[in-house]
Parts: structure tokens; C-alpha cells; sequence
């Protein structure tokens, strides 16, 4: 290996720091039209009325799109059909779309919209999501047992969905525990806020829409644009720009379908781009949760059984991913610590308020901090050390998790050793005015399993082209990883190895980039095809050199034999023997993932039902609170994470420090608060705080290398985990300098010092 | 209103109320497209561009304010086919660009920073880039990007 574990450089770098790159929020077609989008301002109503007459016939409007437009009922990834494009008849949350309007010019398209009656019969909203699951509340979608699903999951009423995960006993374990602790946890929305806001630019051209989009997940857009549309999936085409950050909120559809059906009316380009207000009022953030946990301890710090209901926030409808992910709560929760006896119940509530979706770590922050600061209350009341606790409990290779999955490659002991070393555990340092404390925190973590297919081919040149529609979403995966491990096949250099842009119609179906799952699928599928090209690259040389396949290596450009480096041929003159007898040398290669053995019958409506790929980690966090102001400042943090094999150090270090950063922020700031009327307070960046260099704690990494037998040349997924125990870790130091836990985020100055105040009072 | 300034080095006139926002001129009208509209309420940076030197949100500075001055955008640094600057050069050296939205802002951020002081401490790099959000990269690699360019910047302290 020559180029894979070293810092290569980005190979979209260059005309990223130039300012040249195109992303999609700069992409545009000759000729276009604006499009904007009518959106409700009430959260639950009848439509009594909706007439766009006036507005059709305005000046510059080219089209008007409403229900009528778009028949189908979808739902995210497929698994719950309850999403029109468009309401129909009912509105069901602030920022839901009424119709879109395709114009000229933006204040054409917005003269438009003020044109168009809605005549409205307001309902009483539905906000929160413990009313929502209350007797005799009013069903927020009467036709839910009506809806597609993927597969079957326990449904009722306002209960979007229900997974759960029952294992051992229970009952028993809790009969013959000696301490038995119970507590509850709420958290809030966080909001991805990317730089880049949705965008997207649509054509209608041979009977097929031509969309391009800044997407994560080219395929999963291209097929909700067609079930919302009633279309067929392969009459749409998506492809991707530079995408300008993504973070789980590029992996849905948003805008692409009413550019669609405007480019279908009009015959012309539509481009739609989301103001910032409308991307933080309406693109769906990570779902607001109620964590409830209670654990039969015996008096030795063993956990005997743990029972677990979680409920999170779907909002209106399922077009997020928080029904799909719904059992990623039972996992994680269940993933980290033996828990021999379980019962978990994650249930996923409709609410009158703007759905909720992906945010890096899915499901995961809440559990893990609801997990931890659970875990330090009964170290509390058992008197025994924090870390103790949880090195007792932990899982070992060869422990079975909680739905019977054996880790055999378990590496939590090894991450919290290397925490030990870089930060022993101890109380810090006294410092003059402010409060101190410490806390850390093992977790495992999954790769996305997803499918991935790729073809490589060479040039005439000797230099290798990868063809798929992964999307480079700015980890480095396309951009450095999955030509890294090319390279590496074929003994190219990094700079000879290209990478065609995502498009739908010409890269084979990818899974998308989520999950931490690029490097990982893609570059399994990607080394597939690079394999197979090889093979044709050594037997057409073998025929040139005289020499057995077998004796033959690839590097520098050239095949050669091995230990005689004078007989060699540069692979331009390899490609063009090629040419005439076997043909171009091309290949392709897939990847899915292998199945993991596990108690499939524990697991009720679970879509996520196993780890592939786990990885291990440990995080360790030092905090200071000011007791005057409340303010809480991270003065230390340590990670060590398991990557399995470090394809680009640089590029992981930074997914460490940005997804340790995003958790910062969600731990102590962020807040995408929901108002009486349902509508999004925090609209703007002036009240949702984003975490800015200042606030940026010193991290110290460890990379651990544990590879996983089936990832290419042993690598994992890298990038999603670093966001999942933050909350956790830095809430339970607050709680140990403050002296008291605070069972809800953000720790916000007002939260400390409220929790400050009412310890003093006890 | 009309309005004359350089952008880049070049002059341009231009037609246009006066409290436009400088980054719909520079994007709309003269198809740079390097510095983004993030927020549009000068909170988050990518927009950022350099007046006489000082770095501004361009997406609230009106357009009359630009007015016989100079601008200079990300495009302006280093000609398409010639070398990176040290600062943009170090961004990819050291990891400090991802999706790279934020990235147009923060090049202009810390080349203003650099213009002024050769030699700025990590604090005062860290203050300087409090206006330039990144979601990606936890700054961290941003910040050993342009301390790594101030030893390039050759003059000690």
C-alpha cells in the first residue's frame, strides 16, 4: 500500500479554496424560471378552499402547481406512505407546502403567491408528543390505517410507529435486583444548517425529469421525486453538484418535486433555492425525544435488566427518517454495556409541527446521553466510581449485544484504555471561581449496511476513472477514500485516479451517503471493480511480457514481473494492446453488505435490526461552569474511535473534530424551538446559535485500527460517529461540577443555574 | 443609482439601487459566484468579501457603500491558472476544507487577518473566524491552516 493511510489532499480541493467550485445553490440552466412555494402559516386545519385562478393569469407566471399535480403518497425510504407533496384537504403543520408558483422573476413568483384564496378551517394543533399519544386526542391523520408500509409495524392513531426489542426477563431480573433506578430525559430539535440551503434545478426534456440537486442520496431522491409524482423511477434523472454540506438533511427529496412538475408545465428550467428561513422552518432536524429508563441493578454495579420507552417526534408526516430509524434507539441503547434481560418500546409520535429527519447520528445523541446520565445516577446511589460503573458493565469481544449479535471485534476496553492514557481519570484540577468536572463515555456505533455498485475503467493514458453516484459530500470519501483504495489496486498515483460526477443514469445504485457508509460500500464496490480490472491488466501484460499473471505486480503506472523491475510495460501501452484483443479494460463491482447473525425474534417493527461493521469509542470531556453566569466551557476533550483501517488520517481527524463540534452545540446551544401556533421560533441564525471557532474545545484524537474482515482493505465507517456521545459526555461532567444532573438539553447558562439554584434550595 | 469601484482589480460600473446588497452585484450581475448566500443576515460569513481591505458580509452591505472602493472576492486572489495563495494553499494542506461552502468567507477572513498581522496567535485567529460559520470542520484544521500560513509569511514577529 502507497497511497492509502496517507494525507492526500482533496481532489476537489483546489476549486474548493478558489471559490470556483459549483454547488448547488449556484447551479443554473439558460433560460430558467424562479419557482416559490405557498406554505401554510397555521399547523392543522381543513382546506375549505384553494383557488389559483387569479394567480395564473398574473403577469410573468408561467405555472401554477398544487395537489392535483401530485397524486402519490410517499414516505422516507419508502417505509411509511403517509407524505403528499402538496396537503390535500388537511394541513397538518407550519411550512407545509399549498402550491408553487413558477414565474419569470422571484417578485413575479411572490406577487403570485399572495394571489392565490386559501379559505381555512382551523384545528385544534396537536404540538407535543406525549398529548399526541394521550387518550381521545384528535387524530392528526384519520386515514393512517389507509397508508403503504414497508414493512408490517405496530401503528395506531396518532402513533406513527412502534419498534421494540424484548429479550430475557425482565420481570424477573427486576424482582431480584437489589437497587432499581428510573429516570427521564427530553431533548430538543437540533437543525442540520447547512451553509448551502436545498436548491434545485429541474428540466422536463424526452419525457424525463432532469434534476439537478445537491443530494446525499441521489437514488432515494430520484425515486420519492417518482412515487410523489406518480412517474416512473427511471423516467427521473438526478445529478449531483457540489453539495455544500448535508449532515442527514440532503438525504430526502425537498424542492426537487415542484421543480419538476414546473419544468413538466412550463418546458422550460425551474430553480428553486430555499431562504434560509424556509430551511430551518420546514427542512426537517433531528427529532425532539422523551427518554425513559429504568435499570434493575444488583448491588455490585451489574446491570441485571433495563426497561426503556422513548418517544420521539415525528411531526406531521413520515417524510424524515425518524420511523426508519425508529430501532436504532433499542440498539444503541442496548449496544455499549451487557444488558442481559431488556425491554425497549421506541415509539415515534405525530405531531402537528414540521416533520423531523436525519441529522448525523440518528436517534443516537439522546439515547447515549439519556444512557449516561442514567448510568451516573445509579453509580450515585450504589456509591461507586463513574468509570467503574461502566467498565464493569461493558461489552467484551465475544459478548452478545442486546439483540444477541456477538461482538467479536468488541474495542470498547481498548478506547477507554487509550483514554486513560492521553487523560487519567481523576478529579481536576481546582481552579479559582468555577466549577469543574469530568466524565467519559464508551459507545458503539454502527455503519450503514447499504448497497453500492461502481465500474472503473482505464484510460487511454494508463490513468483510472471511477464511474458511480456516490455523493461527495465533503468527508473526503469520493474526494480522497474511494481513490485512495483504487490507487492502491492498480498502483496509480492519487492524481491518476478520477471519479464521475453522482448521476443517477450513468453510476450504478448507491445507498447514499449517510451512515458513514461511503469509504465503506462504495469502496468495497469500488475495489470490487478495481480487482477484476487488474486481472484483465495482468493477462493482456502476461501476453507482452511472456510471463505468468501470477508473477506480475502492478505499480508506478506499469505491470511488471516481480523481482525483475526491467521487464515491465507502462499501462498506456497495456490499455492499447488490450484494445484490439480483449477489448476496453472495464469492469464493475458490487457490494452488499454481508448478513450479521442475530435473535431476529426479539424485534418487533425494526428496520435497523444489527450493527454492521460496529465501531468503538470513547469519549472523555473536562468541562468548567462560571456558577455566576451558568456559562459551561469544554476545557478538555479526548476521543479514541476505531475506524478499522485509517484510509486518510487527515480526513478523519476531521470528521472527528466537525461531528464533536456539531455536539458541542447541541449539547449546550441549539435549540430549533417549536412555538405555540406549531411554527419554528428559531428561523434564523440570529437565534439558533451555531457553534463558532471560539467555542471549538481542544481534541485530543486517538485513531485505533481494528479492522473489520469485510470492509475495503478493513476499513469502517468513520464520519457519523464522533456526534453520538458528546451530549452524554459533556452533560455528565456539567452534572459532576455542578453537583446535580440536568435531565434535559441544551444546557443553556439559564438551565445551569436554574438546576445551580434549586440544589442550593434543597 | 450608478456606482463605480474595482472588483479584483478591475473597474466596474454599475447600475443599481443604492442599498442592494453587494453580493447580489457581485453573484447576479457579475457572476461570481465564489462568495455564498448562507444566511442572508450576515451571520454566518460565506459571504464575506474585502472593502479596502476590511472583511464585510457582503450580503447586507448595500451596494452604494462599495462606491470608489475597492472589493476583492476569493475569485480575486490568485488567478485561475496560476498558484494558490499560502492561505489557501495550507487549507488543503492541513484538511481545513470539506463541503467547503464556508470556505470563499474564510479564505477572505483569514487573508485580511494575515494582511494585517503577520504573526496572529490562535486566539486571535479564532476571534477573527467568529463570523465565519463552518458546520463541517470544527475549525480545528482551519485553525492549523493559517497558523501554518503565517510561518510561510517569513517576517517574525
Amino acid at each position: 500500500m502507497t497511497v492509502v493511510g496517507t494525507n492526500v489532499r482533496r481532489a476537489d480541493g483546489t476549486d474548493k479554496v478558489r471559490g470556483a467550485a459549483i454547488y448547488g445553490m449556484d447551479y443554473t440552466e439558460p433560460g430558467q424560471l424562479v419557482a416559490k412555494v405557498l406554505r401554510s402559516h397555521v399547523p392543522a386545519a381543513n382546506i375549505v378552499e384553494l383557488d389559483t385562478s387569479k394567480a395564473e393569469s398574473m403577469p410573468g407566471v408561467r405555472a401554477v402547481a398544487t395537489a392535483a399535480d401530485a397524486p402519490g403518497l410517499s414516505g422516507m425510504f419508502f417505509v411509511l406512505k403517509d407524505q403528499s407533496l402538496f396537503a390535500r384537504d388537511v394541513i397538518r403543520y407550519v411550512g407545509e407546502p399549498l402550491a408553487a408558483v413558477a414565474a419569470d422573476t422571484p417578485e413575479q413568483a411572490d406577487a403570485a403567491l399572495a394571489a392565490i384564496d386559501v379559505v381555512l378551517e382551523p384545528l385544534e394543533p396537536v404540538l407535543d408528543v406525549e398529548q399526541s399519544l394521550a387518550e381521545g386526542t384528535r387524530l392528526i391523520h384519520p386515514d393512517w390505517e389507509t397508508y403503504e408500509t414497508l414493512v408490517p409495524g405496530p401503528r395506531d392513531g396518532n402513533l406513527a410507529w412502534e419498534a421494540s426489542l424484548e429479550r430475557g426477563d425482565a420481570d424477573a431480573a427486576f424482582d431480584g435486583a437489589d437497587v432499581i433506578i428510573e429516570d427521564e430525559f427530553r431533548t430538543q430539535r437540533q437543525h442540520q444548517t447547512s451553509i448551502e440551503p436545498h436548491a434545485a434545478v429541474a428540466r422536463y426534456e424526452h419525457g424525463r425529469y432532469v434534476v439537478h440537486t445537491p443530494t446525499q442520496f441521489p437514488f432515494n431522491v430520484r425515486g420519492r421525486i417518482a412515487e410523489l409524482l406518480g412517474a416512473r423511477i427511471s423516467d427521473v434523472r438526478v445529478i449531483v453538484p457540489t453539495i455544500g454540506g448535508g449532515f442527514g438533511g440532503k438525504l430526502d427529496m425537498m424542492l426537487e418535486p415542484f421543480a419538476c412538475i414546473l419544468a413538466r408545465k412550463t418546458g422550460k428550467p425551474v430553480r428553486i433555492v430555499n431562504t434560509r428561513r424556509e430551511e430551518q422552518a420546514t427542512c426537517g432536524p433531528r427529532e425532539g425525544a422523551v427518554v425513559r429508563l429504568r435499570t434493575a441493578v444488583s448491588s455490585d454495579g451489574t446491570i441485571l435488566a433495563q426497561e426503556g420507552r422513548i418517544i420521539s417526534d415525528n411531526g406531521a408526516n413520515s417524510s424524515g427518517e425518524t420511523v426508519a430509524c425508529a430501532n436504532v434507539a433499542s440498539l444503541v441503547l442496548g449496544g455499549t454495556y451487557r444488558i442481559p434481560n431488556a425491554r425497549y418500546v421506541s415509539q415515534v409520535a405525530y405531531t402537528n409541527t414540521p416533520p423531523t429527519a436525519a441529522f448525523r447520528g440518528v436517534n443516537g445523541p439522546y439515547c447515549v446521553y439519556a444512557q449516561e446520565m442514567h448510568f451516573d445516577h445509579i453509580a450515585r446511589e450504589l456509591g461507586m466510581d463513574r468509570r467503574d460503573l461502566r467498565l464493569r458493565n461493558l461489552i467484551r469481544a465475544g459478548d452478545e449485544i442486546v439483540n444477541g449479535q456477538r461482538l467479536d471485534d468488541a474495542f470498547l476496553a481498548q478506547a477507554m484504555d487509550r483514554v486513560e492514557r492521553i487523560r487519567p481519570w481523576g478529579p481536576p484540577k481546582e481552579a479559582n471561581g468555577t466549577l469543574r468536572g469530568i466524565a467519559v463515555v464508551p459507545l458503539t456505533w454502527i455503519t450503514n449496511p447499504g448497497p453500492s455498485g461502481a465500474s472503473v475503467k482505464l484510460e487511454e493514458d494508463g490513468t483510472a476513472t471511477i464511474t458511480c453516484a456516490a455523493a461527495e459530500i465533503g468527508t473526503g470519501a469520493v474526494a480522497t477514500g474511494i481513490r485512495q483504495i483504487v490507487a492502491d489496486q492498480l498502483g496509480l498515483r492519487f492524481e491518476d485516479v478520477q471519479v464521475s460526477p453522482a448521476d443517477t443514469d450513468t453510476g450504478s445504485y448507491d445507498h447514499g451517503a449517510q451512515g458513514s457508509r461511503t469509504t465503506f460500500g462504495m469502496g468495497n464496490a469500488a475495489q470490487d471493480a478495481a480487482v477484476k480490472v487488474r486481472d484483465q491488466l495482468l493477462d493482456v501484460a502476461a501476453g507482452m511480457l511472456e510471463a505468468s499473471a501470477a508473477d506480475l505486480e502492478l505499480a508506478d503506472g506499469t505491470v511488471r514481473v516481480q523481482g525483475a523491475p526491467d521487464k515491465q510495460v507502462p499501462l498506456p501501452a497495456v490499455v492499447a494492446t488490450a484494445m484490439f484483443s480483449q477489448g476496453p479494460i472495464v469492469a464493475s463491482g458490487q457490494f452488499a453488505a454481508p448478513p450479521v447473525p442475530f435473535d431476529a425474534g426479539c424485534m418487533a417493527g425494526a428496520l435497523f435490526t444489527s450493527f454492521t461493521a460496529a465501531t468503538y469509542h470513547a469519549h472523555f470531556a473536562e468541562v468548567e461552569v462560571d456558577p455566576d453566569t451558568g456559562k459551561v466551557t469544554v476545557s478538555r476533550y479526548v476521543v479514541a474511535q476505531d475506524v478499522g483501517t485509517a484510509i486518510n488520517p487527515h480526513m478523519i481527524e476531521g470528521q472527528i473534530q466537525g461531528g464533536v463540534l456539531q455536539g458541542v452545540g447541541y449539547t449546550l446551544f441549539e435549540n430549533l424551538r417549536i412555538g405555540d401556533n406549531g411554527d419554528v421560533l428559531d428561523a434564523g441564525l440570529e437565534t439558533y446559535r451555531l457553534p463558532t471557532a471560539v467555542d471549538a474545545p481542544h481534541i485530543d484524537i486517538e485513531i485505533l485500527e481494528n479492522p473489520c474482515p469485510y470492509g475495503p482493505l478493513g476499513a469502517k465507517g468513520a464520519a457519523e460517529p464522533s456526534i453520538v456521545p458528546v451530549a452524554a459526555v459533556i452533560a455528565c461532567a456539567v452534572a459532576d461540577a455542578i453537583g446535580t444532573p440536568i435531565n434535559e438539553l441544551p444546557l443553556t447558562p439559564f438551565a445551569v443555574l436554574r438546576a445551580l439554584r434549586s440544589k442550593q434550595n434543597e | 443609482m450608478s456606482y463605480s469601484f474595482s472588483v479584483n482589480g478591475q473597474e466596474v460600473d454599475i447600475e443599481s439601487p443604492g442599498l442592494r446588497p453587494l453580493l447580489s452585484v457581485l453573484r447576479d450581475d457579475l457572476g461570481l459566484l465564489g462568495a455564498k448566500l448562507g444566511c442572508g443576515e450576515g451571520r454566518c460569513g460565506a459571504c464575506t468579501v474585502l472593502v479596502d481591505d476590511a472583511p464585510v458580509a457582503a450580503c447586507l452591505y448595500p451596494v452604494a457603500n462599495a462606491d470608489g472602493s475597492d472589493v476583492r472576492t476569493v475569485e480575486g486572489l490568485a488567478r485561475h491558472d496560476s498558484e494558490l495563495t499560502a492561505v489557501q494553499d495550507a487549507l488543503l494542506t492541513h484538511g481545513g476544507v470539506q463541503c467547503g461552502a464556508c470556505i470563499p468567507g474564510v479564505v477572505m477572513t483569514l487573508t485580511a487577518l494575515l494582511d494585517q498581522d503577520a504573526r496572529p496567535e490562535d486566539s486571535e485567529v479564532r476571534s477573527a473566524l467568529a463570523g465565519n460559520i463552518c458546520r463541517c470542520t470544527g475549525y480545528q484544521k482551519i485553525v492549523d491552516a493559517a497558523m501554518a500560513a503565517t510561518e510561510t509569511n517569513g517576517d517574525p514577529r
